[in-house]
């Protein structure tokens, strides 16, 4: 990650945009979040942000067969996700144009 | 996809060490699927921020982990017990000081730490005797209603055991005290006996509440009167903290404090107990408080 902002994005969205596309168990959201964000979880951060989107019901488990228990996304959690994407989608806009407007950045 | 860092027998024991970090309530309800996660990729990243996660875990559990009366109950056991060892540590510290009128001239900080020290432990000690009172009563009652034998004595104790070292003490003071009052070894001996009955004392309403499993106003009432008496008496801890290193650097030579071991030991102690009470009372209170809304 070097000098990049990546470690300060925000786990818990990371974990909700993973479990948006299917259910996942632990290592596949590690897995999903490193392949398709570019982001390593450690197993710290990960059970901290299961435990507390699952306090707030943005979260359910599924029957596991085995000790990797799967999750999946809930109602509230799709909406709570919704309202982060449109928030962060309107902070990209406003970053894109600024940086066309002022410094340059045609590519940006 | 076995990893090879987590995959000897070492390395599961270190996984299985830093599991033991949490609250059972947590470990219950996730430690196997963390275990098969560190055997599947776990590294030492993985072990190291899962220790640094442990004390946010004691400190905000996830609030679907246990029911609210519960948690109130453990924490008020545990707390009791972390409470009453930091109140007998201050009493220590009142003895060697200010019950032997002991004000070094010329230090405000120490005379100022006392004061704010006598202030804290005296709000402590009202705190949670008001605010255990009523709860203690409603288990009493019950148990005497149910003919509940050993929660009454479980009961008591905080009455019947601090009753006993008194009366004990007066006559081991008779027995063996002088002009000067008892020796250091006697001091210690009666100083260890103290902690005993105080621990007795607090883990007597610990048990019985155990048993009893009691809930509603009365148990959040002395939740919320524990988070009281904890904040206090971590005030008072700070104050004893100050007062200590004050009698070191200024006051070598009273009553030990050029022994560097001793104050050492006794304010680790402090410490020690005052992060357990903090803690516990946090958790406790947290748990009384009125659920936020999610959106």
């Amino acid at each position: 990650m070097g000098d990049t902002l990546d470690r300060w994005a925000d786990p818990p969205l990371l974990v909700l945009a993973s479990l948006a596309g299917e259910p996942k168990h632990g290592y596949a959201i590690t897995q999903d979040v490193a392949k398709t964000m570019g982001v390593r979880l450690s197993a710290g951060t990960l059970y901290a942000v299961i435990a507390r989107l699952e306090a707030r019901g943005f979260i359910e488990p599924l029957e596991s067969e085995d000790r990797r228990r799967p999750y999946r996304i809930t109602a509230a959690g799709a909406r709570e996700l919704a309202r982060q994407s449109e928030r962060m989608s309107q902070v990209a806009s406003l970053a894109t144009e600024r940086l066309r407007a002022n410094l340059g950045w045609a590519s940006a | 996809m076995s990893n090879p860092d987590m995959s000897n027998p070492g390395a599961t024991r270190l996984a299985r060490m830093v599991l033991a970090l949490y609250p059972p309530s947590w470990r219950a309800r996730y430690g196997d699927e963390v275990h098969a996660l560190l055997q599947e990729s776990g590294g030492r990243r993985d072990v190291a921020s899962l220790a640094w996660r442990a004390l946010p875990a004691w400190i905000w559990p996830p609030a679907h982990l246990h029911d609210r009366p519960a948690r109130m109950r453990a924490s008020l056991s545990t707390g009791l017990l972390a409470w009453s060892l930091l109140t007998g540590l201050g009493l220590v510290f009142a003895q060697l000081t200010q019950f032997q009128g002991f004000h070094p001239a010329g230090h405000p900080i120490i005379n100022v730490s006392y004061l704010v020290f006598d202030a804290a432990l005296a709000l402590s000690i009202a705190a949670a005797g008001l605010g255990g009172l009523p709860l203690w009563l409603l288990m009493l009652r019950r148990a005497c209603r149910e003919h509940r034998r050993r929660d009454v004595a479980y009961l008591l104790l905080p009455i019947g055991a601090p009753a006993a070292f008194v009366a004990g003490l007066s006559v081991t003071v008779r027995l063996v005290g002088g002009a000067d009052g008892v020796s250091p070894w006697w001091f210690l001996i009666i100083t260890l006996v103290g902690f005993a009955a105080a621990s007795a004392a607090a883990a007597g309403p610990g048990l019985a509440m155990r048993r009893l499993q009691p809930r509603g106003p009365a148990l959040r009432l002395a939740a919320t009167a524990g988070g009281v008496a904890a904040a206090a008496s971590v005030v008072a801890a700070a104050a004893i903290i100050v007062a200590v290193t004050g009698l070191c650097l200024w006051a070598r030579g009273f009553a030990g404090y050029h022994h560097a071991t001793i104050p050492g030991v006794y304010l680790a102690l402090v410490v020690a107990a005052a992060a357990v009470t903090a803690v516990s009372a946090a958790r406790g209170t947290r748990a009384a408080l009125p659920e936020p809304e999610h959106g």
